[in-house]
């Protein structure tokens, strides 16, 4: 039973993390001042709390480059000093627009979901 | 338990056996951007740990070589290579697909890369052939080594490039990141490495073949695309030169008959479809080319 429950926690938590993933990664971008970041950077910067479900840093590199592609980051490299070149991105015009209405997106629906959660608490109430 | 970045990257790809071998290659140079400089990191904080025992936590947080080649596997599903999704052609019509080539922008893609191919062929040839003499003619005196050196790495920025451009006009998927050199090992071996992988010699041929080819599919279809065009053309040129259109064979001159000119309209119609369908086959089989000599194994 215990291994039913938590496949289906992971199940939940996988699919609400891809929706949710690029919206982060293009908010932290924009939130750097605009400034380029390389992955690991990145990747360091929305390291979240022990507790808290996140992408592995190795799930962040695709989600970046599917919004590269399409036109939201661009990214070159750059050679470092210390270790391999490193790729920086650097969030878009129309990434910039793009985040906009995302945001607008994510704040309707969370005030949807929990309105919906509270309702139902009410209910119980009764 | 894996305990080298280099063991990770075997793993890597192990698990991604079978997907493109230019998504192969994307997520191996991202996986060892990263790695690399996760350890570089981890032991500027602490000098005296080991690659061995700063790895394991590393991995652990970029997700084990499951987890990272799903992610990736996930990714290539949603993302067409190149010009997008291919015109879903089931239920036209056969005259509706043998004309719709026209609204068909890998047919235009194709076209062009087969018009550009002169140009890129004659550049990586002239260099190629320039390159090599060059340096295998002063192998003799100490200089040659480094020269060779230098333009087997130029080589392989071609084989880059054409990617781009391949997977650009021809939508094949090709590799979108230039291979990650690997910091840990020598100079020596590295050099070694650029001679004896397959890689190097095969965009050379590549590179070479180029203006062979170029030269066919650039007379090939700069020749189609004309003679069509002057059969389409025939009412306008007859009425601004008084003159049907004739070939002249030998010392004979034919001269096409009035009625035959609604013929040389189609004709030229039906040409010019035909060269933008031979355009696409052919860019099908030259993306073949290009995956199999500039995608590395």
């Amino acid at each position: 039973m215990p291994d039913e429950i938590e496949s289906e926690d992971k199940k939940f938590q996988k699919e609400l993390i891809s929706g949710i993933s690029a919206l982060v990664l293009l908010s932290v971008l924009n939130d750097a001042a605009s400034e380029p970041m390389y992955g690991y950077q990145i990747a360091k910067l929305i390291q979240p709390q022990e507790d808290i479900p996140w992408l592995k840093q190795g799930a962040l590199y695709p989600v970046l480059r599917s919004l590269e592609s399409s036109n939201l980051l661009q990214s070159w490299v750059e050679p470092s000093v210390s270790g391999p070149p490193r790729r920086y991105y650097q969030i878009t015009d129309s990434g910039r627009k793009t985040l906009e209405r995302w945001k607008k997106m994510w704040s309707q629906m969370t005030t949807f979901v929990d309105a919906v959660m509270k309702g139902e608490s009410y209910d119980q109430e009764h | 338990m894996i305990k080298s970045i280099d063991e990770y990257l075997r793993q890597l790809k192990k698990e991604l056996a079978g997907s493109d071998p230019a998504v192969i290659q994307d997520a191996v140079s991202d996986a060892e951007e990263h790695l690399r400089t996760a350890l570089t990191q981890a032991q500027k904080a602490n000098p005296n740990v080991s690659e061995a025992d700063a790895i394991p936590s590393i991995i652990d947080r970029y997700g084990s070589a499951q987890e990272v080649a799903a992610a990736y596997r996930q990714m290539e599903q949603r993302l067409p290579p190149g010009l997008g999704k291919p015109a879903s052609s089931a239920r036209r019509s056969l005259v509706a697909r043998f004309f719709g080539v026209f609204a068909d922008p890998k047919a235009w893609g194709a076209l062009l890369y087969m018009i550009l191919a002169l140009g890129t062929g004659i550049i990586y040839f002239t260099w190629v052939i320039t390159g090599l003499s060059v340096s295998l003619g002063l192998i003799v005196l100490i200089v040659g080594l480094p020269l060779l050196i230098l333009f087997l790495l130029s080589v392989r920025v071609i084989g880059f490039v054409e990617g781009r451009l391949v997977e650009a006009l021809l939508g094949v998927r090709m590799p979108r990141r230039q291979r990650a050199t690997d910091k840990s090992i020598g100079w020596w071996q590295r050099i070694k490495n650029l001679f004896r992988e397959r890689n190097t010699w095969t965009i050379l041929v590549y590179s070479i073949t180029q203006l062979p080819l170029g030269i066919v599919y650039f007379t090939v279809f700069v020749a189609l695309i004309s003679i069509s065009l002057y059969f389409i053309a025939t009412p306008v040129t007859m009425l601004a030169f008084h003159a049907p259109p004739y070939i002249i064979v030998g010392d004979t001159e034919y001269t096409a008959v009035n009625w035959a000119i609604p013929l040389f309209v189609i004709g030229g119609a039906l040409l010019l479809t035909a060269a933008m369908h031979l355009a696409k086959l052919v860019a099908r089989a030259h993306g073949g080319l290009a995956k199999f000599m500039l995608v590395s194994k």
